[in-house]
């Protein structure tokens, strides 16, 4: 079951490095497996979004590679990567996820379209996504119209509408109150445990963290402790 | 495509005062600028028609010299085989000699330059309205002694009245000063008072008989079945009678080869005026949506939206903006124009500046099919034009934008 999916290799990132060169990671080496739930946590600062960043394929590192699947994005151009990350990478923000003038049903139908899919498989999937994590009832609300809990969750949906390799959610639940981000963990693990989807998300929530498999804790932009926690040996 | 659009009409109503104020500043842009165009069109081809009508007719016969130098004693040899050959060319509708001198009109009041123009009682009326034009008193009267028409501009300045006389002095063929009382037999109005002061108009054999003794043509004008025969009919003139000069309207007068070579010009100079103008709404409506949606366009980016879709929905955004806003101007304007083509526009109330140079003051505006077409893609160009700085910036955005706080 076990594969590699994401491979980091000595991963570095210096931001300004003419004018005040700040080390945002520092020989990241890290590498993560189909169907993870893997939380990424430190200080503020600490280099969590720039790692998710350059797993993404959002920014290039200073040196060191990223390969997914067994392909480095490292040296893609930039419109390759637009496509890979449609092909491949489903996003989770902590904010500005969605389009405003869209509903949540056509939110998560976006990508399938942007992907050209079937659109009768486009249709069924995106009831069903919005099924899953409870917004059926609230498919044709716009993102204001929906609380901040729901909003996040559709961008759940749309993420693995998109049929990625694995999903990356920075601070997915930053902006939630706590029984919100709780409900929102409990649909990603769900996705998680019932179709393998892979998941790796940042946090500073304690509780959140508790809900992960697998522990990476980042300080000074270098990994300080990788850890596989009990709930991982539960269910493997 | 279809996402994108229904993407791109939605975003333009994500502000729907902004968008609103801009609509409605390309509807009145586009209404404006169509209903000047349709008077300025209007204005042009009345003053053509009436030129036409009036004064020039399609075309003119004169001595090779006549028009540089307008000497009486350059007439037209033999006018007879000409006219013959109009007689039976399907093309004329009908043909008149002219008899033309420049002199001095006389009263006891003063004396002014004019224009004297001999024309053939009968034949005149047949190539030009001038005698509908008559405003008091006859038309140029066969029982009268010597009639002559005046324009009320002139008689206005020299205190005259119908039954007036007046002396006109003029060289006859001889280059000898030849002087000749005439009786005002009526007053004319034109659409120029310009012309009206400078014109008299009296019986060509009474000024032939004063010049020369006996006929003297100067000129044969010729109205035509329809304009569009005169350039092969000047060709056959040419090659026909090639001891004098055929010319058309258009080489024949210089005011209106002007007016229709400027005149097809100016619906589309009109509307690139006011798009110019339009364009700069656009593009300064267009940067500040898509200012406030920075992040919302990196969220797109870094999902997966490649940047021919951003370059295209910010281009549709405009497109389509200026597109409601156009179609919704033109059409008010294409109303308005239908109703002010019956009506007319009448601009007398801010004085008779035009009706001096000729042109009417009640103007029935004119727009063609085409002339609506390049307001069309006038638009359009605008809209395309104006939007692609900002589209561009959208692309060269960063996706991680959406990140930052
Ligand atoms: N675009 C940038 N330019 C310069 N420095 C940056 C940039 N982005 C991040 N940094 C710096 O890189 C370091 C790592 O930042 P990063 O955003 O990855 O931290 P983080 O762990 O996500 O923090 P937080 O918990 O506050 O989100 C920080 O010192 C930050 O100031
Ligand atoms: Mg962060």
């Amino acid at each position: 079951m076990n594969q590699a999916i994401i491979q980091t290799d000595r991963l570095t990132k210096i931001y300004n490095p003419d004018t005040v060169p700040v080390h945002a990671l520092r020989d990241v080496s890290l590498s993560f497996e189909q169907g993870e739930f893997t939380s990424v946590v430190g200080p503020s600062g600490s280099g969590k979004t720039t790692l998710l960043n350059m797993i993404g394929g959002l920014d290039k590192p200073t040196s060191g590679s990223v390969m997914i699947d067994g392909v480095s994005i490292t040296g893609m151009k930039d419109r390759e990567l637009i496509d890979f990350r449609l092909k491949n990478i489903g996003f989770v923000f902590q904010h500005y996820n969605l389009i405003p003038v869209f509903t949540a049903r056509e939110n998560v139908s976006f990508i399938m379209l942007l992907q050209k899919r079937d659109k009768a498989e486009m249709m069924e999937r995106t009831e069903k996504l919005l099924q899953q994590v409870g917004l059926r009832e609230r498919m044709d609300a716009r993102p204001k119209q929906l609380s901040g809990g729901q909003q996040q969750r559709v961008a759940v949906a749309r993420a693995l509408a998109s049929r990625p390799k694995f999903i990356l959610a920075d601070e997915p639940t930053a902006n939630l109150d706590s029984a919100s981000a709780m409900n929102l963990l409990d649909i990603m693990e769900k996705m998680n445990r019932e179709e393998n989807v892979t998941f790796i998300f940042s946090t500073h929530d304690q509780r959140v963290i508790d809900r992960a498999r697998r522990v990476i804790t980042m300080v000074d932009g270098a990994v300080e402790s990788d850890i596989a926690t009990d709930q991982k040996s539960q269910t493997a | 495509m279809k996402l994108i659009l229904t993407l791109a009409w939605r975003n333009i109503w994500r502000q729907p005062g902004r968008s609103l104020v801009l609509i409605g500043a390309i509807v009145s842009g586009v209404w404006a600028g169509v209903v000047v165009s349709g008077w300025a069109n209007g204005l042009i081809e009345q003053r053509l028609v009436n030129l036409i009508q009036t004064e020039i007719t399609h075309a003119q016969i004169h001595h090779p010299q006549f028009r540089q130098e307008r000497e009486s004693s350059m007439y037209i040899s033999a006018p007879e085989r000409i006219y013959q050959m109009l007689d039976s060319d399907p093309r004329v509708k009908s043909w008149a000699p002219r008899t033309l001198s420049d002199g001095m009109f006389q009263s006891p009041v003063a004396a002014s330059g004019v224009r004297i123009r001999g024309v053939d009682v009968e034949l005149e009326p047949k190539v030009t309205i001038f005698h509908e034009m008559i405003t008091q008193g006859a038309y140029l009267d066969e029982t009268m002694r010597n009639p002559v028409l005046v324009g009320e501009a002139l008689a206005e300045k020299h205190n005259l009245e119908p039954g007036y006389r007046v002396v006109l002095s003029f060289q006859d063929v001889n280059n000898e000063l030849v002087s000749a009382s005439f009786t005002i037999a009526g007053l004319y109005k034109t659409h120029s008072t310009v012309y009206d002061e400078r014109t008299v108009y009296v019986r060509m054999q009474d000024l032939s008989e004063l010049i020369n003794g006996s006929l003297a043509v100067h000129e044969i004008a010729i109205l035509l079945e329809e304009e569009s025969y005169s350039g092969n009919l000047i060709a056959d003139l040419r090659e026909q009678f090639p001891d004098v000069h055929s010319e058309s309207w258009y080489e024949l007068s210089p005011e209106l080869r002007y007016l229709v070579d400027f005149g097809g010009m100016m619906t589309g100079m009109i509307m690139l005026i006011i798009m110019f103008a339009l364009a700069f709404g656009i593009l300064n409506t267009m940067l500040m949506a898509l200012f406030e949606r920075m992040r919302e366009l990196g969220m797109l980016m870094a999902i997966g939206m490649n940047r021919q879709r951003v370059f295209a929905m910010i281009l549709l955004e405009s497109v389509l903006l200026t597109l409601s806003g156009g179609l919704a101007g033109l059409l008010a304007a294409a109303g308005t124009i239908r109703i002010l083509m019956n009506r007319g526009i009448d601009l007398s109330v801010f004085g008779d500046g035009l009706a001096e140079w000729g042109f009417e003051s009640v103007i029935y505006p004119v727009m063609t099919g085409a002339d609506y077409g390049e307001v069309f893609v006038i638009v359009i160009l605008a809209a395309i034009l104006a939007s692609i700085y900002p589209a561009l910036k959208a692309v060269r955005m960063n996706p991680l934008e959406v990140e930052k706080e």
